[in-house]
């Protein structure tokens, strides 16, 4: 296990503030931890003004600029939690709780990476890529979504030259179908050698995403996104079964300080093979 | 010249720096809380609920957040005592706090031989019994929510440990008077007061519960008027000390409870969101001590101006 950088519990001003159009939306934040996370750790955050809601909600980091001590979330409001903070404005103050949890492995050489982003699950990617260039790791992204409306950070992706296939089940935008075939493709297509697909979206995408990862012998990492209370592993909120090697039986591990990015083969799926 | 007031107290022989504690289920085992907060600002750790075994707890979902409140059947997942005493405490007693063992048992031989292997650790200052968890099937509530096993549970308590023994009140009872008053026969040092109340949440889509175990105890700022009113009783029925537990937020909060008749308090569920919440806490306390000319908690515990 490495260093992970250190955690901070800050208030911080939102700097800057994008709408992605609907509920989505891009906000920064100043915030010197956060702004040294790994790719796949995240923030809980929650408006500073007093309110009725209580827990602060995790937003993944898409990204980071160290030298100005910047992060910046590409969130969806979904419920009155991210809502409140989809709804705060530049100058707004923000409580941020980061970096936490564990992220994606760091890329090792000769490695070809598959990431396999799902809705709004495509954040984390977008830092990953980052450190993957870096590393000079070849890597492509399958970005898939219900409808076009479904994908608002294509623009923001292409921009930072990330190559990317995109799919919709309802084939507005890209590949109609979900986003495990052209994933399936790819890997038919791909050179032998060594290979990992990251994921993170939707449980039952995921669960597909693991299940062709295994029938393959390809390595795979998951990241889980149950419902979280407080990121620091003190609520017990989020466990996953988790099966350790030598393990007797799968135990509830808490995915806000064991994860949220678990190697795909320990986790056991809550709704079992029939999804 | 101004005299900087005391925050030290003393409940039923548990010397502590301040009176704020980070409550059972809302710290972990406090060492998960040290890379953000410095426990040193913390009165007391109270443990998450400790078994001789290990458990893993509910199904998930296990939280649900109601207005001002959170909803939770967790389900007192944790390492069981022996882990604790030989896996966590080393790491915990490094820190300047107190660190209050919760617990639990499935009988009352459970309860005194988890009581028996906390006392004999190194770093233990004293034991909260938790007969007030209202999301197990067996032990919990069950020996909260009536007075003889009340009475039982915390005599055997007692008679395993000479640490300052403190039983945690479940409030879902028609009286509370009625436990307070059976704890201190029995032996107690001092009451916690409250656990969560029972409570139910339900997604109108699927027509289930929005927590996987069904129902569960509710706590945040929802409940304070309720566990005020409640350590208000309590600390009228009985001559031990009283800690209030329930909503706690902010100094306003805390200072409530002290006027009810608490002693200390604990913090519950901010330790979720604001887990920097207690050096906000005692600095409201300091202020409003200055403002009113006290130089002691005890000053103010139990002044309630009640109509008459």
């Amino acid at each position: 296990m490495t260093a992970r950088p250190p955690a901070a519990d800050r208030i911080c001003r939102v700097v800057a503030r994008e709408s992605l159009g609907g509920p989505y939306a891009l906000l920064t934040f100043e915030h010197e931890e956060v702004s040294r996370a790994e790719a796949g750790q995240f923030a809980m955050i929650q408006p500073a003004t007093e309110g009725e809601l209580i827990l602060r909600r995790p937003f993944s980091i898409m990204d980071t600029d160290p030298s100005t001590g910047r992060f910046t979330i590409f969130l969806k409001a979904v419920g009155p939690g991210s809502r409140a903070v989809f709804d705060l404005r530049e100058g707004e103050n923000a409580r941020v709780l980061g970096p936490l949890g564990h992220g994606f492995a760091a890329p090792q050489p000769d490695e070809r990476l598959f990431l396999v982003g799902g809705g709004y699950g495509v954040a984390p990617f977008a830092l990953f890529s980052k450190s993957l260039r870096v590393a000079s790791s070849p890597f492509h992204l399958f970005y898939g979504g219900r409808s076009a409306s479904e994908l608002p950070l294509v623009s923001e992706l292409e921009a930072r030259g990330i190559r990317m296939t995109l799919s919709t089940d309802d084939g507005t935008r890209g590949e109609t179908g979900r986003v495990t075939a052209p994933l399936l493709a790819a890997l038919d297509r791909a050179e032998p050698g060594r290979a990992r697909i990251c994921a993170c979206g939707p449980e039952a995408m995921m669960h597909a995403v693991a299940k062709i990862a295994a029938e393959r012998g390809i390595a795979c990492e998951v990241s889980l996104d149950p419902w979280m209370g407080c990121g620091l592993g003190t609520c017990l909120g989020c466990v996953v079964k988790i099966q350790d090697p030598g393990e007797p039986k799968p135990k509830n591990r808490p995915a806000c300080t064991d994860g949220p990015v678990f190697d795909a083969t320990r986790v056991v799926w809550p709704h079992g093979d029939h999804r | 010249m101004t005299a900087t007031p005391s925050l030290s107290v003393e409940i039923g022989g548990l010397k502590l720096k301040n009176p704020f504690m980070a409550a059972s289920g809302t710290c972990g085992y406090g060492v998960e809380l040290a890379h953000v907060v410095d426990l040193s600002t913390i009165g007391a750790i109270v443990t998450k609920g400790l078994y001789m075994a290990a458990r893993d707890g509910c199904e998930v979902p296990r939280i649900a957040e109601t207005p001002s409140g959170l909803l939770n059947a967790i389900g007192l997942q944790g390492v069981g005592i022996r882990a604790f005493v030989e896996k966590v405490l080393p790491e915990l007693r490094a820190h300047d706090t107190a660190v209050i063992v919760n617990v639990c048992g499935e009988s009352i031989e459970e309860y005194a031989e988890v009581s028996r292997i906390a006392s004999e650790a190194e770093g233990v200052h004293a034991l909260e019994v938790n007969i007030s968890c209202p999301n197990v099937k067996t032990g919990g509530i069950a020996f909260g929510t009536d007075p003889k096993m009340t009475h039982e549970v915390v005599s055997a308590v007692r008679r395993a440990s000479r640490l300052p023994v403190i039983p945690k009140l479940s409030p879902n009872v028609t009286d509370i008077t009625v436990f307070a008053r059976a704890c201190e026969e029995a032996g107690a040092d001092a009451i916690s007061c409250v656990n969560t109340f029972l409570g139910l949440a339900i997604d109108i889509e699927t027509r289930k519960p929005k927590l996987a175990f069904g129902t569960g105890g509710l706590s945040g700022p929802a409940i304070r008027p309720l566990a005020v009113r409640m350590t208000w009783q309590a600390a009228r029925a009985v001559k031990i000390p009283i800690i209030g537990i329930g909503g706690i937020a902010n100094a306003s909060d805390a200072l409530e409870f002290f006027i009810a008749g608490a002693r200390a308090v604990q913090v519950g569920t901010m330790n979720f969101s604001r887990p920097n919440v207690y050096t906000e806490i005692e600095a409201g306390v300091r202020d409003y001590m200055n403002r009113h000319g006290l130089f002691s908690l005890d000053a103010l515990t139990g002044t309630l101006k009640f109509p008459r």
